[in-house]
């Protein structure tokens, strides 16, 4: 990392279907009042805003954020990259600052989905409208076909799927912020109807709605505030097209390039050298189990044939990071927030505020997000120190 | 607010009509279906992969694409899902949807596999994990569109 910023605010409304008592603009609202709160601002301090929003379509309002803008007169921008929008939101934010154009930046992001009465029929429309509409490709599907490549390739179960899931509802009992409150085994998720195989409904990503602000401030802003320092940030996109990248050399379909590549830069800034050490928290944008499976050889954590595997010693070897200590996107999935979120969860972890959720000992906490078929990945480093 | 305050909802409906406009590469891949049932791909002259469905430049080399040959219309399945439960503007389940490499490509197509036995899904999702040799068959009046052929296996 070039210049020196930090993370000094987060701002989350509660995730769930639908916030029937507050309008879009409300929403936005209270994640950003919240985070000015937490960070000891006022809206004057702010020198720019960026705004994530994914398809309109989900909320059925065009620029949905709009009716939300405050501090006019500031710079302003709204960015869309699907379901890595959060984080993309932030990274533009920490642009402004790493860039000296901003001291400090506020970012926001909004999902406003409880407006609509189904999801997976929006989310067709997010595909090539000229070889891929006419088929029922959805997340669901899209995660599905992979959730069978992994156990075909790497030797994942069913079982596999579940107990991670189940994980990740059990560790958000301990969230308040969290959309699914359910004390889920991994037989119960077994158990549920099949959406499309392998997923069943339990491990499906709720629909959910709420708003995250973070506050990111330089160096020089910083100040006596609980700082997570940003150690490293990294951003890559890879083909559009999901059948593009079953026979390349350098990563099938499975093998997450996108995010792998992240992860080398910002582990590289951040002076990560061994991902199993080095990190305490994962905060991951695993709205499907095969998405968490996927993300842990991208991440360093283990050879890809050694994925089954890992799946058993992240539970058993406690010397190994805590993955979504917020029950991750499994138990809140408010889509264009989703990958903000994680960046959220792992600054609150960095700087020792998680509530009852707070893992001991936080030195280092990494936060991803994916989009599109993960088209676009983002790996967020965050930790206690200050970059040198 | 107060308490007694009555929190309105107000009914929306998003309905609109496109034109979607495919370009030159994909309206030959079409007319290329209609017409002769065949299945092109495109050559990248950088990394010389055939893409599947054609498409006018690779977006890995960022090069233009310039050959144009035929594909399939055998290939092997890569990777499905069964979708067995029923969501609102899509299809009736159970359906399954798949990637196939047809013979001569170096990508996957997205296409369904028709014809399936689905009375037991685990054992149809079996037989699918061991990556069976499909066909693309066409319907019986080709319309120049993606829908025109589907998989069935061999």
């Amino acid at each position: 990392m070039k210049s020196r910023m930090a993370v000094v605010g987060v701002g989350q409304t509660s995730y769930k279907r639908a916030h029937t008592e507050l309008s879009s603009a409300d929403m936005i609202w209270e994640a950003a009042e919240k985070a000015l709160d937490d960070a000891g601002m006022d809206i004057s301090a702010v020198d720019a805003i960026v705004m994530g929003v994914a398809p309109d379509a989900l909320a059925g309002e065009n620029g949905v954020e709009k009716t939300a803008i405050f501090g006019a007169g500031k710079p302003y921008v709204r960015v869309n990259t699907g379901g890595v929008t959060g984080s993309s939101a932030a990274f533009a934010g920490a642009s402004y600052v790493g860039s000296g154009r901003a001291k400090v930046s506020l970012v926001i992001s909004l999902e406003r989905m409880g407006q609509a009465t189904t999801s997976q029929q929006v989310f067709n429309t997010i595909f090539d409208p000229v070889y891929e509409k006419d088929f029922p490709l959805t997340t669901i599907t899209m995660a599905a076909l992979r959730a069978s490549m992994l156990m075909r390739v790497y030797g994942y179960s069913e079982r596999d799927w579940a107990e991670i899931a189940s994980r990740n509802y059990r560790n958000a009992l301990k969230n308040p912020l969290a959309h699914i409150h359910k004390d889920l085994s991994p037989e119960d998720i077994l158990a549920s109807p099949l959406l499309a195989w392998p997923i069943h409904r339990f491990e499906a990503c709720p629909m959910s709605e709420g708003a995250c602000a973070l506050v990111i401030a330089g160096e020089s802003s910083v100040g006596d505030r609980v700082p997570a320092w940003l150690q490293g940030m990294a951003s890559t996109s890879d083909a559009y097209a999901m059948g593009d990248r079953f026979h390349r050399p350098e990563g099938t379909l499975v093998d997450l390039l996108s995010l792998r590549r992240s992860a080398e830069r910002a582990y590289a800034d951040a002076g990560i050298t061994d991902a199993r050490k080095d990190i305490d928290v994962v905060e991951l944008y695993s709205p499907f189990s095969s998405a968490e499976a996927m993300a842990y050889p991208a991440l360093g954590f283990c050879a890809p044939e050694h994925g089954p595997r890992f799946v058993q010693e992240q539970f058993t070897d406690l010397s190994l990071p805590s993955f979504n200590p917020s029950g991750g996107p499994q138990a809140a999935n408010p889509v264009s927030a989703t990958a903000m979120v994680r960046i959220a969860e792992a600054a609150l972890q960095v700087r020792g505020m998680a509530g009852e959720r707070q893992v001991p000992g936080v030195r280092r906490a990494v936060a991803t997000g994916q989009g599109g078929a993960t088209q676009f990945s983002t790996v967020c480093v965050l930790g206690i120190e200050r970059p040198d | 607010m107060t308490d007694t305050t009555e929190l309105i909802t107000i009914p929306g409906n998003w309905n609109f009509d496109y034109t979607y406009f495919a370009g030159e590469a994909a309206s030959r891949f079409f007319a290329a279906l209609k017409d002769s049932q065949q299945i092109m791909g495109a050559r990248c002259p950088s990394c010389q992969r055939v893409l599947v469905p054609a498409r006018s430049f690779c977006d890995a080399c960022f090069k233009r694409t310039a050959d144009w040959v035929p594909v399939g219309p055998e290939g092997t399945l890569e990777t499905f899902t069964i979708i067995t439960a029923a969501f609102p503007g899509l299809p009736k389940p159970p359906i399954v949807m798949a990637y196939v490499t047809l013979d001569g490509a170096d990508t996957a197509l997205v296409n369904m596999v028709n014809g399936l036995d689905l009375s037991d899904i685990g054992a149809a999702a079996a037989q699918l994990q061991r990556q069976p040799r499909v066909r693309a068959k066409f319907i019986d009046e080709p319309q120049g569109r993606i829908t025109d052929l589907s998989f069935v296996l061999i």
